[in-house]
């Protein structure tokens, strides 16, 4: 049975390098993490508008304080877009292991219940953004773009995640004394 | 071209990358970070690879629309740990939660939920964050490339070969496997 991706991490990393390169000639890097606010900030402005206009950091990422839709926002609706196209197309060639909700190492480890998998994704959602907001950016604008314009912070950032998320993937998988 | 119909393409092409890579897959990711599957990992130094030599040659035209973002060191590396443990834990990190919830997983649309959740909880917190973190130990928005002081592109490509080097013959699967 295929276990492997549709494509090679050879093809799918020259053409991430070149699709990078590609977005800094004609606008600006790939970034990911900031868009998350900006929703924050368009549904804040649209609920309480007072409250988004008082909180420094909404009005800051309100896509340059006007509260639409920018560069960085259409970019990620379009990974929506062209992550759902591409699923749909390539349903039948995706390994079996990594399609649907429940994943089978994550059952193996700790059961089939769908109440722990999804509390403990959105948990995860949370730290991801908390951390990645604090650190300026994510795996796509500090490591991919960040790292790829030698950006000192970037760096530090790629370090210091693959650090702890090793440690913690670890500990996750330890072997369960029976 | 539009700037919006530009980003909207691009985040297309970025989506449909990591779809077909299988970086929205909890398996490929676990097993990168159990040092067990190291796919993403070589599909992340490629990708950086390829990508310091493409934004250094066109900075060397000066075309380079580059996007530095600074470093304060303590804030990134509060975040940066944080990050990790919700990537561990999540199995995504905010883009490919991005795209496994346009295949309809639902464990990618609950770590989405959460991340917008965690975004808003880092704008309730900012005040006292920049004052601590981000004002702190601020290098400023500063490169290697301006560390070193020289040409941008003398550094990428040596950057750039050892990285494709250590993605095509160095690093193996199987480190983190056991008996």
């Amino acid at each position: 049975m295929r276990d492997e991706p549709i494509i090679s991490w050879k093809v799918a990393g020259i053409m991430l390098g070149l699709l990078l390169t590609l977005a800094t000639f004609l606008v600006k890097p790939l970034g990911v993490s900031t868009q998350f606010v900006v929703t924050d900030a368009m549904v804040a402005h649209q609920v309480a508008p007072e409250f988004a206009e008082e909180n420094a950091y909404l009005a800051k990422y309100g896509e340059q304080s006007d509260w639409g839709v920018g560069y960085g926002w259409m970019l990620v609706f379009g990974m929506l877009v062209g992550g759902g196209l591409t699923a749909a197309l390539f349903r039948d060639r995706q390994p079996m292991l990594d399609q649907g909700s429940m994943p089978s190492m994550w059952v193996k480890q700790f059961g089939a219940s769908r109440l722990k998998r999804f509390a403990t994704a959105f948990a995860g959602g949370v730290l991801l953004l908390f951390g990645a907001r604090l650190a300026g950016g994510c795996t796509s604008g500090h490591m991919i773009s960040g790292i790829s314009q030698l950006a000192v912070g970037s760096f530090i950032f790629g370090v210091t995640t693959f650090a702890v998320a090793i440690g913690t993937a670890k500990f996750l998988y330890r072997r369960r004394s029976a | 071209m539009n700037t919006l119909l530009i980003g909207f393409l691009i985040g297309c092409a970025f989506g449909a990358i990591l779809f077909l890579g299988g970086a929205s897959s909890y398996r490929k990711i676990l097993g990168t970070l159990l040092l067990r599957d190291m796919t993403i990992i070589k599909l992340m130094l490629t990708a950086i690879g390829v990508g310091t030599l493409g934004v250094y040659l066109l900075d060397l035209g000066g075309l380079a629309n580059m996007s530095i973002k600074p470093a304060y060191v303590w804030g990134i590396v509060a975040g940066g740990a944080i990050f990790g443990v919700g990537w561990a834990i999540s199995g995504y990190c905010p883009g490919t939660c991005v795209v496994g919830t346009s295949e309809g997983k639902l464990d990618a649309v609950f770590t989405l939920a959460g991340a917008l959740v965690g975004a808003f909880l880092f704008s309730l917190v900012y005040p006292v964050m920049d004052a601590w973190l981000l004002q702190n130990a601020n290098l400023g928005k500063i490169t290697i490339v301006d560390v070193i002081g020289i040409e941008g592109v003398y550094l990428a490509i040596p950057f750039s070969l050892m990285l494709l080097a250590l993605a095509f013959f160095v690093l193996k699967d199987g480190y983190g496997t056991e008996s």
